[in-house]
């Protein structure tokens, strides 16, 4: 049953505002690294990270067990009906928001959009390994406290309650709102939607922000000056029969005194 | 020219090797430890010129300092500072880049200062470059080299600065438990062979066992071995939402070499992959590579270890 967004259903919490931010980075997989160390990214479009479900799920969650709403915001090129298959009720997109490489710049990018929306008390965001300054740089902007990594969360005795597991490990913290919760994946998509959810998502609401609308002019303070292919951390391969490369690996190990 | 650095310290994990990247920058260094007394010691015998303490309480985490820590750096106005990748680490700096109008950068590898510049190295693409980048804006950046595991010899202890420190934040633990798993298995070995989804059936893994059981290892595997899988226990799986090991030796059979997965073998001292994909991620993070399939060259593997260990 779907939560009625005016009622609170945990006494002493509020109905809340989630935003969801999802696709807003492209994928490292999708560039190519040529044999000169430069990068090509072949027109490569925002997409969904490997934790931009969990996110939505955290958020999904939250608001059918407290009431609230659910906004996404997504830039660039993204597709916004991915995250409204998927239960968010409404999308930002921000299509003209520029690449910049300064993670700082894109979280000021990302915080004027959450402004925009007005009102928010919870940003939701996937906790990328490939950008992981975005996140922090997100919550220092905006001012917020930030809980980063997070495994899941739940609302106990009227506060957000998230879980953050570390290597021997797990901590449940409490914090108030508002905040910024990065979520990190602890396994892949288990229920993706069906073709049934995204049709229907093409019937929900998408609002298309400029970035001028937003007041802001992004600047990127950072330049960069090149790539290269790494020196170190080159790997010896060993190629030919089963036999030959487990004897060659064996006598490497050895000499390096690895076994 | 030279500017001053700061090195944001929640844990000790990697504490030398942030202090002598930001000694790139030729000015002095200072270490801002958020935690135990036993923290602020070691960032005390870790090379910086300086180490200002905030001392956390059972109950608050590192991160409900971070609009102090913000406060500290916005008075102090350091030309950079770096944090470890952690979420706490990360949680300190966002806010102390807000504070400082800094750029923030991700996988600094080293850094230096040429004229009004800082220019940074980082390692990016999950690896496969080394991109320089610079600017004339305070720098926040989040460490990714290596651990340093021995203290630099000449260190002289620097003398600890206990700053009183109010948290502004409402963060608290609530309840910490031990992760199932931890301390065991895979967790604390000196050796572990892991394996992937290059396994085709649960029966296989006695072969993957029979190589592990050679080499004296724990017996570890990918996210989907156990998660989509079901045939290893959860507590073994090595990876960001599952156990982050430290090895002397990781031996990664049959694993492509996520990201998440390399984030749980980051700090593995040798990994030696066998993979039948010769691009497979997973050799750019190794040190020894057997391209191949598994089946044909564990048993291989298994023999020559047996006959150099007879």
């Amino acid at each position: 049953m779907e939560a009625d967004a005016t009622q609170p259903l945990v006494e002493g919490w509020v109905c809340v505002k989630i935003v969801v931010i999802f696709k807003w980075a492209r994928d490292p997989q999708d560039a190519a690294v040529r044999s000169d160390g430069s990068v090509d990214w072949r027109d490569a479009r925002m997409v969904p990270g490997d934790d931009d479900p969990a996110a939505i799920a955290v958020a999904r969650d939250l608001v059918a067990s407290v009431g609230g709403d659910t906004v996404g915001i997504t830039i660039g090129d993204g597709d916004a009906t991915w995250a409204l298959a998927r239960g968010i009720e409404q999308v930002i997109t921000v299509p003209d928001a520029p690449r910049l490489l300064d993670d700082a710049a894109t979280a000021e990018l990302l915080a004027a959009a959450i402004r925009w929306v007005g009102d928010v008390d919870l940003v939701v965001i996937g906790d990328c390994e490939a950008y992981p300054g975005v996140p922090a740089a997100l919550a220092g902007v905006l001012g917020w406290p930030a809980f980063l990594g997070a495994s899941g969360a739940a609302v106990a005795d009227g506060r957000l309650v998230a879980t953050r597991r570390s290597e021997d490990h797990e901590d449940t913290i409490g914090l108030g709102l508002p905040a910024v919760l990065a979520v990190a994946a602890t396994s892949a998509e288990k229920h993706p939607p069906g073709m049934k959810e995204i049709l229907a998502a093409r019937k929900r609401p998408i609002r298309v922000v400029s970035v001028a609308e937003l007041g802001i002019d992004p600047l990127d303070r950072l330049q960069s000056r090149g790539t290269r292919v790494p020196e170190t951390g080159t790997a010896r391969i060993f190629t030919g029969s089963p036999a030959s490369t487990a004897r060659e690996l064996v006598a490497a190990l050895r000499a390096d005194h690895l076994l | 020219m030279s500017a001053d650095g700061w090195v944001l310290a929640t844990d000790a994990s990697k504490l030398y090797s942030m202090v002598a990247a930001a000694r790139g920058l030729g000015g002095d260094v200072t270490v801002l430890a958020v935690g135990s007394r036993s923290l602020a010691e070691a960032a005390a015998v870790a090379g910086a010129d300086r180490v200002c303490w905030i001392e956390t309480a059972d109950d608050v985490p590192a991160d409900a300092f971070a609009a102090t820590v913000g406060e500290i750096l916005s008075a102090a106005k350091p030309r950079a500072v770096l944090a470890a990748t952690t979420p706490q680490g990360r949680a300190l700096l966002g806010a102390a880049a807000a504070a400082l109008g800094a750029v923030v950068i991700s996988g600094l590898v080293g850094m230096a200062i040429e004229d009004q510049f800082v220019v940074v190295d980082r390692t990016n693409l999950e690896g496969r470059v080394v991109e320089t980048m610079a600017t004339s804006a305070p720098v926040a950046a989040l460490f990714a080299g290596m651990a340093q595991v021995v203290p630099p010899a000449d260190a002289r202890p620097a003398e600890i600065e206990r700053l009183a420190a109010e948290w502004t934040s409402d963060i608290r633990i609530e309840k910490t438990e031990p992760v199932s798993g931890a301390g065991t298995g895979v967790s604390g070995a000196e050796r572990v062979v892991a394996v992937g989804r290059g396994l085709k059936a649960r029966a296989d893994l006695a072969v993957v066992q029979g190589l592990a059981d050679t080499l004296g290892a724990a017996l570890g595997c990918s996210m989907p071995v156990a998660d989509d899988f079901g045939w290893v226990p959860k507590e073994s799986y090595v990876g960001r939402s599952g156990q982050h090991i430290s090895p002397r030796l990781y031996v990664a059979i049959g694993i492509s070499g996520a990201p998440q997965h390399l984030d749980g073998v980051r700090d593995a001292k040798t990994v030696i992959a066998v993979n039948v994909d010769p691009d497979a991620p997973i050799f750019r993070r190794a040190d020894y590579g057997i391209v191949g399939d598994l089946y044909e060259v564990i048993p291989q593997l298994c023999a020559a270890l047996t006959a150099v260990q007879a």
